[in-house]
């Protein structure tokens, strides 16, 4: 009956069935909240205290009886080095020189390992993707609509860098919850937020669906609820997302902190985010593009700034005090149109009668005036012979649409013309959706017009790109299209050109009736309409002449609408929702953190008029500060999980009553404060100190253990176990191994699939159409295009997660599917074919060759009785498929 | 401040626990990898905790109309649509009427005739003329009840019980509970749509945080027109890695045969000096099977070994049932050999070719119905004749209904408010309705099934109390009921 009764007890823990951990209250003493103590490592007597993890570790298995495992043969330990830190095996050349190496000085060998390899590139691509994982990044939305997120590449180009470089923990944490705010001048801190947004997206909620609905409302709420969980998951391992409902049943944790941290994001949005490399342009656009947020919620500061003044005042000069002559063109002639007439009148416009066109490209013929060219002014005029007095001939309003304004120069020569570039153009009033740029865009199908202003004179300024002196004789051709159809042409208009400086700007119509009067007169509102358009023009004009930004889906409060997807000036209003339902808010909160750790404040005061970036900050700041000790345990616990497969709790997103206790408590107190204390947050000297202890060199254990084994589940780290290889380092030691891996770093993520349009927004993707031989096939695996809801079979079957949930720990599964995908799948196939044909370039026989490949494959030489029987397999069925035998061995996907 | 080395909790996960259970680790290796142990309930009676209730049904066919198929069009029969037909919706006493993609039109009267059939007099829309004839067998859930208006959160929750991307989905619970009954043939399968994947891709088929080995295995099946085989597949069906591709011509019969063997003595020797990890023990099996199914799946997909009058039964000699009718067919062989779960997908995402009748019910619907109706009618005879349907389940779902308004002037728009879904076989009261929405198939009105409920109910029929079948992940033990769901227990036998 015992073994009945151990296996019930089993299935209660491995199934969690529940009610008897429901029991106790929440415990504010739990562990995790505790501060961090800074145990002394223990001492043997008579033993050198050596490195403190092998201190704590042995202090435990001592007591146990445990016999403790040898040092791993040379070859093993490079193995499991190369893997962990480069994520890629040694070099079989590497493995013999390390042996020789070791065979003088072990240890002075090893640490030249270990440095080779924390400083070589290969290392960022490895932990970024174990960051990746826990982020649960991928590059589409995931949801019903799984688009395509073109710019998500960067941020995981900037972990990469950002591990490669040891950038200090405190500084990666802050980065990627408000890069923006604490380092404006590093544009790729700004990149860091990638982090926020890798989650999924549900378009459909969020952008596509209307903005009155209550969809839109739980849209919001969840996708904050993804973000907010991202970051406490990822940096502080606790569940505050299990506290959505009602305060969270195990651990202190109540539903107000999950508000709080709602709020804290709830100014953000998922969204492509302009950055620019040069941190010059990138302070000057960022300026230049809070300048414009602070107008758009009416900064009353900025509206009434005294530079904003001197602006307001040089735009009175140029356009009111002391306007702008505009000056005629000499004698006109014009290119005859489709149907209708263009008469010369006596103002100098030209007035459109008889039938009217679908469509029509007036073409206006004049010499150039003498002088400097700066800009140019089309005015429309209303006259009682057009339609509802015009200015444009549609029967049914009077409007009108010009699609595209070109100005060619015909040099006197006759020779070909040259085009006149315009640029800025501004008019005095835009039809909503029809403004006046749609006339420089070079798209003809879009237009400006001017519904539902008609019956009323118009005007429309373009200034040239560069300001231009003609010569004598040259002709300039106004060429106007009008190609929108519907009869939408211009009914009477006039031309006329100016040298005065820039900037040339229309005033627009709203202002004509008291702009020329005294600012003093203004109305308040008056002040600001004139102020914010005069500010707004200028930010127009500077963000123009900067150089094309970059883009990074990140967390954006600032970014162009798509569809109904817009920026939230100020963050949005949070209420504590009452059982989670979006129909029943409760109080509104502010933005804070959690209460259960007492060192920090739980709630933030924000400035009145606050960005949204400061309630980041402050998350930021809560989450790096050296009293916050679920932090510094989280990340040293994560390190040591990818170690040694397990953390010392072996729930990494879970410190909480739910998640497991430390095995070795001390031991994690202690390599948190020296992570933040005296390796001052370097991962590089975490790593070091972690791979050189003798507990990670130890060997893996090959006796079975007897049935009074006190460890069964080698907790106490007597020995070490076996780790099966993840997804990427079994694709990319394949690669390496066929000679196709390709070692280019960063960019945009390689699609190997087929892509095809979808029947809507989801594309359809081929795995098995994709070209393995092409450039895209040999990239690190780090560098896949991540789709979410369509993820790569071969790498599915071997437990990579697609991006759907945060991953601290993979499923290290054994399947059917993964035996099927190592056997058949084209990838092997064809890497073995690779192999294959690069052993056959190099002189030998089949028996050399195959001992050739299975030093490549497993990392040693091979056995004897291993050589004859795939000697005579390769003789039989071919070189190519002994190969694909190897990248099927349980030796090439385990790593002792 | 104490740190116990182990608290006695929930620690484990299944294969570490698998893997503890200690002796003959082969055994309990292979167990795993089959899934093949029953770990909660079931009539084996493991010995592990006395059975909640015993099982009524082994396996289940779930067939899945995916974009919101039109309760009042097909089964939620409204007078009151056709007596207020052109009139603005107004539900009364002021209640706010929203769409979530368009403004709210007129009352729209459904667009075909309505008759009572069978011995229960249940209504069902001329549009489905074969399944009208089967309304006796089925159980009617005619008030469901989704918790939002779009189709990505509104599929998910009808396949995973919850609004967002990453949890396992029914059959991948199922699977998980209850492993698989043959050893040659995964224990879930997917047939989606020929035409494509239905919205959320393989999220709809994905076993979340749960292992891999749980989630859908996906069988594609070609269109009619497409040629009838290629790699990993045999008559227009096509499983990703069952066969070495074409392009690798070194790889032959022989060479597979001989090289299982040579392998299998490399992992052999290997496993020997690492006797402590049973997953090297696991990984010489997954061969053997793998090596088993790539033998056995022809065979599955062998169609023509149906006779004459079952493949006309199921309408594979007409263009418009033909794909849908193959893949019910398949259905029935795969549970047949021991498949615990089978999802049959009809449409797939995007803006037509679905039950996504957006812009017009009269055109958009029929067809979806034509190429569906007679091969479910025909599912169910076939599985009534040779006695499967007392043990296996049937489940005709959408992830929503629609609206009793227009949108536009002839489609309608998504409605999670109330919606139709129907069960038959093992364990269910053939005959019966429950629920009922309001007048105007707006919204569940009386005995609403949540989503929630709907699992809870189709978890029981197998056997499984749905509060008890739950897996930690990130600080939660989760369901797939998350905290809701009642049985229905109105539906049962």
């Amino acid at each position: 009956m015992t073994s009945s009764w151990s296996r019930t007890a089993a299935l209660g823990a491995a199934l969690c069935l529940g009610v008897a951990t429901q029991a106790a209250p929440p415990d504010a003493a739990h562990w995790a909240y505790q501060p961090l103590g800074f145990p002394r490592p223990p001492t043997v007597p008579g033993r050198p205290v050596g490195n403190p993890i092998d201190a704590f570790i042995q202090a435990r298995i001592l007591p146990a009886g445990l016999p403790r495992a040898p040092e791993a043969p040379a070859r093993t330990q490079l193995r499991r080095l190369s893997y962990d830190l480069v994520g890629l095996p040694p070099r079989p050349e590497e493995l013999d020189a390390f042996e020789s190496a070791c065979a003088v000085d072990p240890s002075v060998a090893y640490a030249r390992e270990v440095e080779r390899l924390l400083a070589s590139p290969r290392h960022g691509e490895r932990w970024a993707r174990h960051w990746m994982d826990a982020a649960h990044f991928a590059e589409t939305h995931g949801h019903d609509q799984d688009r395509i997120r073109s710019n998500a590449w960067p941020y995981r180009d900037w972990l990469i860098q950002a591990f490669n470089a040891d950038m200090p923990y405190t500084r990666f944490v802050q980065a990627q919850v408000a890069g923006d705010v604490l380092f404006p001048e590093d544009p790729f801190a700004t990149v860091a937020l990638g982090f926020i947004a890798a989650g999924p997206w549900d378009e459909s909620s969020l952008r596509d669906i209307r903005e009155d609905t209550l969809d839109r409302q739980i849209g919001r709420y969840l996708d904050r609820d993804d973000m907010l969980a991202t970051v406490m998951s990822v940096f502080t391992s606790s569940t505050v997302h299990c506290a959505r409902c009602h305060d969270h049943k195990f651990d202190p944790i109540p539903q107000r902190d999950y508000y709080a941290l709602q709020a804290v994001f709830s100014g953000v949005e998922r969204a492509n985010r302009v950055f620019d490399p040069d941190p010059d342009v990138h302070r000057r656009r960022q300026e230049l593009l809070h300048r414009r947020r602070q107008l758009d919620r009416g900064d009353s500061n900025l509206l009434h700034a005294a530079t904003t003044r001197a602006a307001v005042d040089a735009w009175r000069v140029r356009n009111v005090t002391a306007p702008v002559e505009w000056q005629e063109l000499a004698t006109q002639t014009h290119i005859p149109t489709a149907t209708g007439v263009l008469t010369r009148q006596a103002d100098g416009s030209f007035l459109a009668s008889g039938t009217t066109p679908e469509r029509d490209t007036y073409t206006v013929l004049a010499p150039a005036p003498s002088g400097r060219v700066t800009a140019i002014q089309l005015e429309l005029l209303p006259d009682a012979s057009l339609p509802f007095q015009g200015p444009g001939r549609q029967s049914l309003n009077g409007n009108l649409h010009l699609s595209e304004f070109r100005v060619l120069a015909h040099p006197p020569d006759g020779g070909a013309p040259r085009v006149v570039a315009l640029v800025n153009p501004t008019a005095d009033f835009n039809q909503e959706g029809w403004t006046i740029a749609h006339a420089l865009d070079g798209d003809e199908k879009t237009a400006w017009g001017i519904h539902p202003e008609e019956g009323k004179a118009h005007r429309a300024l373009f200034e040239l790109k560069e300001a231009c002196e003609f010569p004598p004789g040259t002709t300039i051709a106004f060429v106007l299209h009008q190609l929108h159809g519907g009869g939408h042409l211009i009914g009477r208009f006039r031309l006329t050109t100016t040298g005065a400086p820039g900037p040339h700007r229309a005033i627009p119509a709203e202002f004509s009736a008291w702009a020329h009067r005294e600012p003093s007169s203004w109305t308040p509102e008056q002040w600001t309409r004139l102020a914010g358009h005069v500010l707004r023009e200028d930010l127009r004009r500077e963000l123009a002449a900067l150089p094309t930004p970059s883009l990074v889906y990140a967390a954006a409060a600032d970014f162009d609408p798509d569809g109904s997807l817009r920026p939230s000036l100020n963050p949005r209003p949070i209420h504590v929702l009452n059982r989670g339902e979006i129909t029943q808010p409760r109080d509104e909160v502010g933005p804070g953190a959690l209460s259960c750790v007492a060192a920090l404040p739980a709630r933030y005061r924000v400035p009145d008029g606050a960005e949204e970036g400061a309630r980041r900050a402050l998350l930021a700041g809560w989450l790096v500060s050296p009293d916050n000790p679920l932090v510094w345990r989280s990340i040293v616990n994560r390190v040591w999980h990818h170690h040694f497969g397990r953390g010392l709790v072996d729930t990494p997103n879970d410190f909480g009553r739910m998640g497991s206790a430390p095995t070795h408590p001390e031991l994690l107190d202690w390599l948190a404060v020296w992570f933040r204390d005296e390796a001052r947050g370097s991962l590089k000297a975490l790593h070091r100190l972690i791979v050189t202890s003798a507990t990670y060199r130890q060997s893996v254990r090959t006796t079975r253990s007897g049935a009074g084994d006190p460890d069964p589940d080698n907790r106490l780290l007597a020995h070490r176990s076996p780790i099966r290889l993840d997804a990427e380092c079994v694709r990319d030691a394949m690669l390496l191994a066929s000679g196709r891996l390709d070692f280019r770093m960063g960019g945009p993520g390689d699609m190997q699939f087929d892509l095809q349009p979808g029947i809507h927004v989801t594309p359809r993707v081929d795995y098995t159409r994709f070209d393995l031989d092409s450039a895209a096939g040999g990239r690190r695996s780090v560098y896949r295009f991540l789709f979410r809801t369509l993820p790569d079979p071969f790498m599915d079957a071997l437990d990579c997660p697609a991006g759907d949930q945060l991953t601290a720990v993979r499923n290290n599964s054994v399947t059917v599917q993964q035996a099927l995908a190592l056997w058949n799948n084209a990838l092997v196939a064809r890497q073995a074919e690779h192999l294959a044909s690069r052993l056959e370039t190099e002189p030998g026989t089949v028996e050399s060759r195959i001992g050739r490949a299975v030093v490549l494959t497993l990392g040693r030489p091979a056995a004897s009785e291993e050589l004859r029987e795939l000697v005579a397999y390769a003789r039989r069925h071919g070189l190519a498929a002994g190969c694909r035998l190897l990248f099927n061995a349980n030796e090439f996907v385990f790593v002792d | 401040m104490a740190f116990p080395l182990q608290r006695p909790g929930p620690i484990p996960t299944r294969r570490e626990f698998l893997g503890r259970l200690g002796a003959g680790f082969g055994s309990v290796a292979l167990a795993q990898l089959l899934g093949a142990e029953r770990l909660l309930g079931g009539e084996a009676g493991s010995g592990a905790r006395p059975s909640p209730h015993p099982a009524r049904a082994k396996r289940v066919i779930q067939l899945f109309m995916n974009g919101g198929a039109s309760q009042m069009d097909l089964f939620d029969h409204k007078p009151a649509l056709f007596r207020h037909a052109g009139e603005a919706f107004d539900p009364g006493k002021g209640v706010r009427v929203e769409a979530p993609t368009s403004e709210p039109g007129k009352v729209l009267k459904p667009p075909f005739e309505f008759r009572q059939h069978g011995q229960s007099g249940r209504w069902v829309s001329s549009v489905l003329p074969h399944l009208s004839r089967c309304v006796d067998d089925l159980a009617f859930l005619m008030a469901m009840q989704s918790r939002t208006n779009v189709h990505g959160p509104g599929s998910y929750l009808m396949n995973t019980g919850f609004l967002l991307p990453g949890f396992p989905c029914l059959g991948a619970w199922t699977s998980y509970a209850l492993g698989r009954e043959s050893d040659n043939l995964p224990a879930f399968v997917v047939l989606p749509d020929a035409k494509g994947l239905p919205y959320n891709g393989r999220g709809n088929f994905s076993s979340g945080f749960l292992p891999v080995s749980f989630q859908g295995t996906v069988i594609q099946s070609r269109a009619a027109d497409a040629s009838g085989s290629g790699p990993g597949g045999s008559n227009g069906f096509l499983l990703s890695d069952l066969s070495a591709p074409p392009s690798a011509r070194y790889i032959t019969p022989a060479s597979d045969q001989d090289g299982l063997a040579v392998l299998q003595g490399l992992n052999r020797r290997h496993q020997e000096a690492h006797p402590t990890d049973s997953r090297l023990e696991s990984r010489i099996q997954a061969y053997e099977l793998a090596a088993r199914m790539h033998l056995s799946a022809p065979e599955v997909f062998a169609l023509e070994g149906e006779t004459e009058a079952t493949r006309r039964l199921y309408g594979l000699d007409n263009a418009v049932t033909e794909n849908f009718g193959r893949r019910c067919l398949l259905a029935r062989r795969l549970v047949e050999r021991g498949v615990r779960f089978v999802q049959v997908w009809s449409g797939a995402g995007g803006p037509t070719g679905n039950w996504d009748n957006h812009a017009n019910i009269v055109k958009e619907l029929p067809p979806m119905c034509a190429a569906t109706d007679q091969p479910i009618a025909a599912l169910l005879t076939d599985l009534r004749a040779r006695g499967l349907l007392e043990d296996t389940l049937v489940l005709w779902n959408t992830e929503f209904g629609r609206m009793p308004f227009a949108q536009s002037s002839e489609g309608r728009d998504h409605n999670g408010g109330t919606f139709v879904g129907w069960m038959a076989g093992a364990g269910v009261r053939p005959g019966v309705a429950h629920g009922e929405s309001d007048e105007w198939s707006w919204k569940a009105a009386h005995d609403i099934t949540t989503t929630y409920d709907f699992h809870a109910t189709v978890l029981h029929l197998l056997g499984l109390d749905h509060e008890r079948l739950t897996f930690r992940h990130n600080g939660a033990d989760r369901r797939l009921t998350d905290v809701h769901g009642e049985v229905i227990r109105q539906v049962l036998a």
